[in-house]
C-alpha cells in the first residue's frame, strides 16, 4: 500500500529515495564526519550541475513521451565549440554553443514530428553528427582553453557552497518547474505525455510543443557542456561521452518514467541530487571507484523494475498461483 | 489530425522533404532507394585505388566482423520491439576478459563456453526483466551497463588480462583461403540469425511481439520467455564478438566493445531494419554493417582523417533514419 502511494507521488517518491540516500551514507559514517562535511556538499553540488541540466533536459523529453539521446553529442559538441568561440569572451561561446544546441534540437524535433519517427533512432542519428562535427572542428584531439581566468572563476563558490555553475543550474530547474506548474503550456506538455491523442483531440499544440522540448533539451546539454568545458579549461571531441547513463538513471530516479506524462522537474531535480550524493559519499567514504558504478546499477535496476506497468498484474497472478498451489496442498492433506 | 494540422503548417522550405515522404509511402520507391545507394557505394568504393588490394578488404572483413556480430545480436533486440540495448558494448568487454581469464585456468574451449555462457545468462536476465514487468527496455539495459561495468572494475584491479599461452587461443586464429576467421564467425551468426527469425516459431513469436506486444500475450506468447530467449541470442553474440576479439589481440580489458552499441544500431538501421520492430531481418543488418565499414574503408583510402568517418558515418545514419516509415499515431 505504501509502496504503491510512492509509485504515484511525483515528488514524494525522489524525496524518499534522497533522503534514505543521505540517511545511510550519514548512519555508515558514524561519527568520523567524513559525509557530513563541507567538501562533499560541495562536490555534491558540483556533480549536480554538470548532471543536472543534461537530466532536466533529457527528462522533459521522457515526460514528453520521447527519448533525446543526442544529449550526449550536443554536450561533446558544445562544449567544442564554447572553447573555440569563447576564448575573448566566455559568455559569447556559450551563447554561440547553446544556440548550436537548440538548433540540433529543433531540427530533431522537426524531423520526429514532420516525418513522425521514432526519437530515439532519429536522436541516435543526431548524436553520432553531432560527435563527428565536433570531431571535425577539433582535429579529433582535445583542444585546451586558454582563458585560465574563466576556469578559475568559474570554479569559485559566490554564495555558499554554491558556484556559477549549481547556481544556474538550480535556476534552470526552478524556471521549468514553473513553466510547467503555471503555464498552460507546461499543462499541455504532461498531457502530450500522458496521452498524445487525447492532448491533439484536445487542441493542444502537439507538434510545436515537441519541437520546443527538444530545442530546450539541446540548449541545456549545450550549457552544461559549455561550462563544464570552461572549467576543465578543455574540451575534447569524445572524452565526456559517459554523461548518458547517469542523466537516465538520474530521470528516472526522479519520478519520470518513459511511458511520458510522469515526473516534475523538481522530482528530476531530487533524482540528479540523489545520484550526486552517491558519488561524492562513496569518495568522502574512500569506497572504490566501481562501488558507484554497481549502486547506480542496481538502483537504476530497481527502480526501473518497480516502474514495470506490469509488475502489479504480474505479482497478483503469481500470488494467485500460489493460493492455488496451497490449495492443492490442502486437499491432499 | 495530425496529418491535416501539419499539412496546413508546412512552409514551402518543407517542400524538399516531400520527396522524402514520397520515397518513404512508397514500398518499392524505398527498394530502389536503396539499390540506388549501394550501386554508387559500390561505383565509388571500384574507383577508388587500392579498394581492392588484399590488406584493404582483409581489414574490411576483419573489422566489420567485430561490430557485426554485436549488430545481429541487436537486430533481434530491435525486431522484437525493444528498440535497443545500450549494455551489448560492455557485455563484449566483460565476455573477452572472461574469455582470457578462463582460457588461462583451463584451455580455449573452457574459455570459449564460460565466455558465451556468461554473455548469454547477463543478458537474458535482463530479457526475462523486460518480458515479465515489461520494465522500460533502454533503462534496464542502461542500469546493466553500470552494473557490468562496476563489477568487471571490481574483478580486474589491474584494468587488462593477458593470456598466458597465446599460442593456445591462437590456434583458432585462422583463414579460409584468404578469409580471416572473424569474417567466417560474422556469416556464421547472421546465418544462424537469419535461420531463427525465418525458420523457427521463437522467430515467429519474435516478429509478433514486435508487432504488438499486447496481441502476443492475448494469443498466449509467454513474453518473459520469449524475451530471455531473444536477448540470451543477443548475448551470445555479442560474447562471440568479445571472443573474437580477445583471440585477435591476446588480451582484454572494459575498453573492449566501448561504442559497439552505437555502431550496431547503426548497422541495424543502415539495413532498413524498423525501429519501431516487427519487421527486419539480419541479412539486411549484415549489409548495413558491411555498407558502413566500406564507406569507412574508402575515406580512409582517400586519404580522409578518422574525423571525417566519424562525420560520414552520422550522417549516413540519420540519413538512413529518415527513411524508416512513419510511426502510427497511437504509442
Amino acid at each position: 500500500m505504501i509502496l504503491e502511494r510512492l509509485r504515484s507521488g511525483s515528488i514524494a517518491k525522489p524525496l524518499a529515495v534522497f533522503t534514505a540516500v543521505v540517511a545511510i551514507f550519514a548512519a555508515v559514517d558514524g561519527d568520523h564526519m567524513r559525509f557530513l562535511s563541507g567538501s562533499t556538499l560541495f562536490s555534491t553540488l558540483e556533480t549536480f550541475a554538470t548532471g543536472g541540466l543534461i537530466a532536466l533536459g533529457l527528462g522533459l523529453t521522457m515526460i514528453a513521451g520521447e527519448f533525446d539521446i543526442s544529449v550526449v553529442g550536443v554536450y561533446s559538441l558544445a562544449g567544442c565549440v564554447a572553447v573555440l568561440t569563447g576564448a575573448q569572451s566566455p559568455v559569447l561561446g556559450a551563447v554561440i554553443a547553446m544556440a548550436v544546441g537548440a538548433a540540433v534540437g529543433i531540427g530533431q524535433g522537426l524531423i520526429v514530428t514532420r516525418l513522425r519517427l521514432n526519437s530515439v533512432a532519429v536522436t541516435l542519428g543526431g548524436m553520432l553528427t553531432c560527435n563527428g562535427i565536433a570531431a571535425v572542428l577539433t582535429g579529433n584531439q582535445s583542444i585546451a582553453y586558454p582563458n585560465v581566468n574563466v576556469a578559475l572563476a568559474i570554479a569559485q563558490p559566490i554564495l555558499g557552497p554554491l558556484t556559477i555553475r549549481s547556481l544556474i543550474a538550480f535556476a534552470m530547474f526552478g524556471a521549468m518547474a514553473a513553466f510547467i506548474a503555471f503555464t498552460r503550456p507546461g499543462r499541455d506538455l504532461i498531457a502530450l505525455g500522458s496521452d498524445r491523442r487525447a492532448a491533439v483531440v484536445a487542441g493542444a499544440p502537439v507538434s510545436a510543443l515537441i519541437v520546443v522540448v527538444f530545442a530546450f533539451s539541446g540548449l541545456c546539454a549545450a550549457l552544461s557542456g559549455a561550462m563544464i568545458s570552461y572549467s576543465l579549461a578543455a574540451a575534447s571531441p569524445s572524452g565526456l561521452t559517459d554523461v548518458l547513463l547517469p542523466a537516465a538513471a538520474a530521470a528516472i530516479l526522479g519520478g519520470v518514467s518513459l511511458g511520458g506524462g510522469s515526473g516534475r522537474p523538481i522530482g528530476l531535480m531530487f533524482g540528479v541530487l540523489t545520484l550526486s550524493v552517491l558519488r561524492s559519499g562513496f569518495n568522502a567514504l574512500g569506497a572504490p571507484p566501481y562501488a558507484n558504478d554497481v549502486a547506480m546499477g542496481a538502483i537504476l535496476l530497481g527502480v526501473g523494475t518497480l516502474d514495470g506497468p506490469d509488475l502489479w498484474r504480474r505479482a497478483a497472478s503469481l500470488r494467485l498461483k500460489l493460493a492455488e498451489m496451497r490449495n492443492e496442498f490442502a486437499k491432499q492433506d | 489530425m495530425i496529418e491535416a494540422s501539419e499539412t496546413r503548417a508546412r512552409a514551402p522550405a518543407a517542400r524538399g522533404l516531400s520527396a522524402l515522404r514520397l520515397i518513404r509511402r512508397s514500398g518499392s520507391a524505398l527498394v530502389i532507394a536503396r539499390w540506388v545507394g549501394a550501386a554508387a557505394l559500390a561505383a565509388l568504393a571500384l574507383s577508388t585505388p587500392g579498394f581492392l588490394s588484399a590488406p584493404s578488404l582483409l581489414s574490411l572483413a576483419t573489422t566489420v566482423s567485430f561490430v557485426g556480430c554485436v549488430a545481429m545480436g541487436m537486430t533481434l533486440i530491435t525486431i522484437s520491439g525493444n528498440i535497443l540495448s545500450l549494455s551489448l558494448g560492455a557485455t563484449v568487454g566483460a565476455s573477452a576478459m572472461i574469455f582470457i581469464v578462463a582460457t588461462n585456468a583451463g584451455g580455449p574451449v573452457f574459455g570459449l563456453v564460460a565466455a558465451l555462457a556468461t554473455g548469454a545468462a547477463v543478458t537474458a536476465i535482463q530479457g526475462a526483466i523486460i518480458g515479465s514487468v515489461r520494465a522500460n527496455p533502454i533503462i534496464v539495459s542502461i542500469a546493466a551497463f553500470a552494473l557490468i561495468t562496476g563489477v568487471a572494475e571490481a574483478f580486474a584491479q589491474r584494468g587488462a588480462v593477458f593470456l598466458a599461452v597465446r599460442s593456445a587461443a591462437s590456434a583458432m586464429h585462422f583463414q579460409i583461403a584468404f578469409i580471416p576467421s572473424e569474417f567466417v564467425v560474422l556469416l556464421l551468426v547472421t546465418a544462424l540469425c537469419e535461420l531463427i527469425l525465418k525458420g523457427t516459431v521463437f522467430g515467429r513469436r519474435i516478429y509478433m511481439m514486435g508487432s504488438s506486444f499486447r496481441a502476443a500475450e492475448a494469443v498466449g506468447v509467454s513474453s518473459w520467455r520469449v524475451l530471455a530467449g531473444v536477448y540470451g541470442c543477443a548475448g551470445l553474440c555479442a560474447a562471440a564478438s568479445g571472443a573474437l576479439l580477445a583471440i585477435r589481440y591476446g588480451t582484454a580489458d572494459m575498453t573492449y566493445g566501448a561504442g559497439y552499441d552505437y555502431d550496431a544500431v547503426a548497422a541495424v538501421l543502415v539495413g532498413g531494419t524498423l525501429m519501431r520492430g516487427g519487421q527486419g531481418s539480419a541479412l539486411r543488418t549484415l549489409f548495413g554493417a558491411i555498407f558502413i565499414a566500406v564507406v569507412e574503408i574508402i575515406l580512409l583510402l582517400r586519404g580522409f582523417r578518422d574525423e571525417w568517418q566519424y562525420l560520414f558515418s552520422g550522417l549516413i545514419v540519420s540519413f538512413a533514419v529518415l527513411l524508416q516509415p512513419r510511426q502510427g499515431d497511437a504509442r
